[in-house]
């Protein structure tokens, strides 16, 4: 029995390590975009590999629901891979393939695309066998990654499909058209533009270098007030026009663009309303030469008396909408107004009339094909010798700029949902079980309509036995920043495997994404712990300081900082180390749980301390109780990953140590008895006199120690039945120690120990202390 | 790897007072002396070493305590403990007999009151 479960420990870790990586590998193959077959191929063979199995199947269901595809597979029969087996029984089961493959036992897990079922995934083992938990588990992932692959692969049409058609649209309409990132960079601009304007500069830039200089301080504060707050802006000034080398007034408007009700930049357009400016101006010179003018002009324009009936609508309408002149007379407000429109922009235009101000207005107007499109109309007072005499107004089709601006919303609504299916398929669905530590995690997408952010956490065993632990969170929301977090968790899976230094492992991550095309910046923190000792170290790269719970009280770890990953190269990355008490928790967690704009970042670190409170209480209660109390009062904008780690107690009875014999060995021999004997229910006043009793024994196994065959020393401590009984081996020969007090280690282990055998032999000493525990005895 | 142990040196009067924070074993016991030593001036009488905050002490530690009254001693100054009634390490500063040669007491004040 006990020879099975020395067996199992040394294994289990292994086998589970690399199925996770098989497992991280398939999701990262997904997410560089390898075709489905290729990856339901690669799914097939991996399966196979880490089950042992002889033969995998890829199912996907016809689309009538009634067959299942065999799409890929290991070890098939000629004839079945790339045929349809029948669905026996219910539609909703597996294949018969186990019955028709005369294989001894089977594990079926089913694949779920967009929450419904759509195929199986099948392991077939020709040898009887029991498919364990994390069998299944393990495939359970597989298939997750095939589900969410195929989706992807379906959303990722309809995405290229839908950007394709908007870029097309704005290349082929005649306004100058330009979009921006949150941060006000410019990202892409139409064919219009770049003939208009003979370049691809920004905004700022455009104002500061191609608006008219009469026209660019206003331009510029219109530009910054509204972006500032992200509002919608509109002004009117002269650019410059490449081809000829004139200024041409245009009409700037900025539409805020919105993602899950986060901001994402602006979308805009620039019209020439040159001739309408124009027009103006000459209507301020004559009404008769304005006439003349206004019906070359290609503009839409009207005037109106002082009771605001119609006077006249110059050619540009009525080409527009197909009516005569003689219709448009007079009170024709509501002719060809879209219904929906009608009543807000008469009521408008009535109380502007009213009170004699300018109006404007955006509505759907008949156009002469039969559809209605979308204007801007805008008038005027007008006065003749000082007198009202009625109103001025021009119009201008702004159509594909308002159909440009809703199918942009449904680009950016698609790439959200991208994003968060690739996020959660990302981040680990359940933790692994590691032996002695619990966890437990959180993942929240921003409160706001779920902003999609690259937040991250992760845990992996290492080789030594101590447990890696790293949040994370890329700068940037949408797709992108999913992607990249998808790429460093790996990296940061790989590396921790290899390197042992926090400050290493961040190192080399940065070195990597330096390497790299794309701009990728990141906070993370990393940290390693050693379960057994509670000693850890970690690096935090640009990241808010972990939290330790102990059961005196809580306190920040500080130490380790440097500067985020992406940011420099090379960069310094420090670490620093601390020893978790036992019977602590430890809390990462990443900036959208303590970054708020209202609010300064130490007040709240010291609201995140006092609410996760003391180490007492599952993880899972604690981390919701901090997410509760932190963000259940306002709204997080950002999202937040959360960790909570907690060493649990030595459970055995007994422990047994094998130590380098040297004095450095102490500190580390004291952390593991403290961890021991705290399990063990011993008080302080126990814990310190045994601590030091056998540390006294270990010191003089320590002194004994000459040659290289003396480098170990051995400790053993059992507790049975209220008695400890701790055993110090060495490797040398036994002797007093030397100097004038140097038998004060002896003897305060015979004082301090019920009983002591000091038992010299030929392949060194063994002392032997026992001591009963009063306060467990009591107990 | 040395394990940590803080000293936190004070001057109060004629007296100066050590706060001793950390653990002291083998590996760090005579750097501790050291600072100790170096933190005590020729016109000081008594050096009072507060051990209230300390987790661990060990042999070599309390060897530490002996030599540090015997060379103060020699200077013709003196050196006295503080250590709460309740403290866990009680026991040992006691079977080792630590009082012989510096009087130990529950409190800062009343180490200095003497």
């Amino acid at each position: 029995m006990l020879g099975r479960r020395a067996n199992r420990h040394r294994e289990e870790p292994a086998v589970l390590a690399s199925r996770q990586a098989t497992v991280a590998e398939l999701a990262l193959r997904a997410l560089e975009g390898m075709p489905l077959g290729e990856l339901r191929d690669a799914a097939a063979t991996a399966v196979a590999c880490e089950l042992g199995v002889e033969q995998v199947a890829v199912l996907e269901l016809t689309h009538d629901r009634r067959g299942l595809l065999a799409r890929a597979g290991v070890g098939l029969p000629d004839g079945v891979l790339g045929g349809v087996l029948p669905v026996e029984g219910e539609r909703t089961d597996p294949s018969s393939l186990q019955k028709d493959l005369g294989s001894a036992s089977s594990c079926q897990v089913s694949i779920d695309t967009r929450g419904r079922l759509s195929g199986w995934i099948e392991a077939h083992s020709r040898a009887a066998r029991d498919f364990t938990a994390d069998d299944e588990a393990f495939l359970r992932a597989v298939a997750s990654v095939l589900g969410a692959a195929a989706e992807r692969a379906r959303q990722d049409d309809v995405m290229s499909d839908s950007e394709a058609r908007f870029r097309e649209l704005a290349d082929t309409t005649p306004a100058l058209m330009w979009m921006t990132d949150a941060e006000g960079d410019i990202t892409f601009v139409n064919e219009g533009w770049r003939r208009f304007t003979g370049g691809t500069s920004d905004v700022g830039v455009t104002f500061a270098t191609s608006a008219h200089p009469d026209d660019r301080e206003e331009a510029l504060r219109i530009w910054e007030e509204a972006s500032a707050r992200r509002e919608e802006f509109r002004c009117e000034y002269r650019l410059r026009h490449a081809g000829s080398g004139d200024y041409r007034w245009v009409l700037e408007v900025g539409v805020p663009r919105f993602a899950g009700g986060e901001f994402v930049g602006y979308v805009g357009t620039a019209t020439d309303i040159h001739e309408r400016r124009a027009m103006e101006e000459a209507l301020r010179e004559s009404e008769a030469s304005f006439r003349d003018l206004a019906d070359t002009a290609p503009a839409m324009m009207w005037t109106t008396d002082e009771d605001g009936l119609v006077t006249f609508v110059n050619e540009g309408w009525l080409r527009f909408t197909g009516t005569t002149l003689e219709e448009e007379l007079g009170a024709s407000w509501q002719l060809g107004v879209h219904p929906e429109d009608a009543d807000a922009t008469l009521s408008t235009w009535d109380r502007a009339r009213e009170e004699r101000r300018s109006w404007e207005r955006e509505y759907r107007l008949l156009h002469h094909s039969g559809e209605y499109r979308w204007i801007v109309d805008r008038g005027v007072p007008r006065y003749e010798g000082g007198r009202y005499a009625g109103y001025v107004g021009t119009a201008i089709d702004i159509h594909e700029r308002k159909t440009m601006e809703a199918r942009l919303l449904e680009v950016y609504q698609r790439e959200h949902k991208i994003a968060e299916t690739l996020q959660r398929s990302l981040l680990p669905e359940r933790l692994p079980q590691i032996e002695g530590v619990e966890l437990a995690a959180r993942y929240l997408p921003g409160a706001r309509g779920a902003a999609i952010g690259g937040d991250w956490y992760d845990v992996l065993e290492r080789p030594d036995g101590r447990v890696a632990l790293v949040v994370g969170d890329v700068v940037g929301h949408g797709l992108r920043a999913a992607a990249t977090m998808g790429q460093l968790r790996n990296a940061f899976r790989a590396y921790g495997l290899v390197e042992s230094s926090p400050s290493e492992v961040v190192a080399r991550i940065n070195r990597l994404v330096m390497s790299g095309v794309e701009d990728v910046m990141a906070t993370v923190l990393y940290l390693v712990l050693d379960r057994e000792t509670g000693e850890l170290s970690f690096s935090a790269a640009g990241h808010p300081p972990p939290l330790v719970l102990a059961p005196d009280g809580p306190r920040f770890l500080e130490g380790g900082r440097s500067v985020p990953i992406g940011a420099s190269d090379p960069a310094v990355f420090r670490e620093a180390s601390a020893v978790l008490p036992p019977g602590s928790s430890l809390l990462l967690y990443t900036d959208g749980l303590v970054e708020r704009r209202d609010e300064p970042l130490d007040k709240r670190l010291a609201k995140l301390a006092s609410v996760a409170g003391g180490a007492e209480g599952d993880l899972d209660g604690l981390c919701e109780r901090v997410i509760d109390a932190v963000l259940g009062d306002g709204d997080p904008g950002d999202d937040v990953a959360l960790l909570a780690v907690r060493p649990l107690p030595a459970v055995a009875d007994r422990i047994s140590l094998t130590l380098p014999a040297e004095p450095a060995s102490l500190a580390s021999l004291r952390r593991r008895l403290a961890r021991f004997l705290h399990a063990t229910g011993a008080s302080d006043l126990e814990q310190y006199e045994i601590t030091l009793t056998i540390s006294e024994a270990a010191g003089n196994a320590i002194e004994h120690a000459y040659g290289p065959g003396d480098a170990t020393y051995d400790v053993e401590v059992a507790f049975t039945r209220g008695e400890l009984v701790a055993t110090v081996r060495d490797h040398g020969t036994w002797r007093e120690r030397r100097g004038e007090h140097r038998g004060r280690g002896l003897n305060i282990i015979e004082k301090l120990m019920d009983d002591v055998r000091v038992t010299p032999g030929e392949e060194g000493t063994e002392v032997t202390m026992r001591r009963r525990l009063a306060a467990v005895e009591a107990a | 790897m040395t394990s940590p142990a803080e000293v936190a040196v004070e001057r109060r009067g004629g007296s100066v007072v050590a706060r001793l924070s950390g653990e002291v074993d083998m590996t760090n016991a005579s750097y501790l002396r050291e600072q100790l030593l170096d933190s005590m001036p020729n016109d000081a009488l008594v050096l009072v070493i507060d051990i209230s905050a300390c987790r661990y002490l060990d042999s070599a530690a309390i060897e530490v305590l002996f030599d540090l009254s015997r060379r103060l001693a020699r200077r013709r100054q003196e050196l006295r403990l503080v250590m709460p009634p309740d403290s866990p390490l009680r026991r040992v500063i006691e079977l080792t007999e630590v009082g012989s040669a510096a009087p130990v007491h529950d409190s800062l004040d009343s180490a200095l009151s003497q």
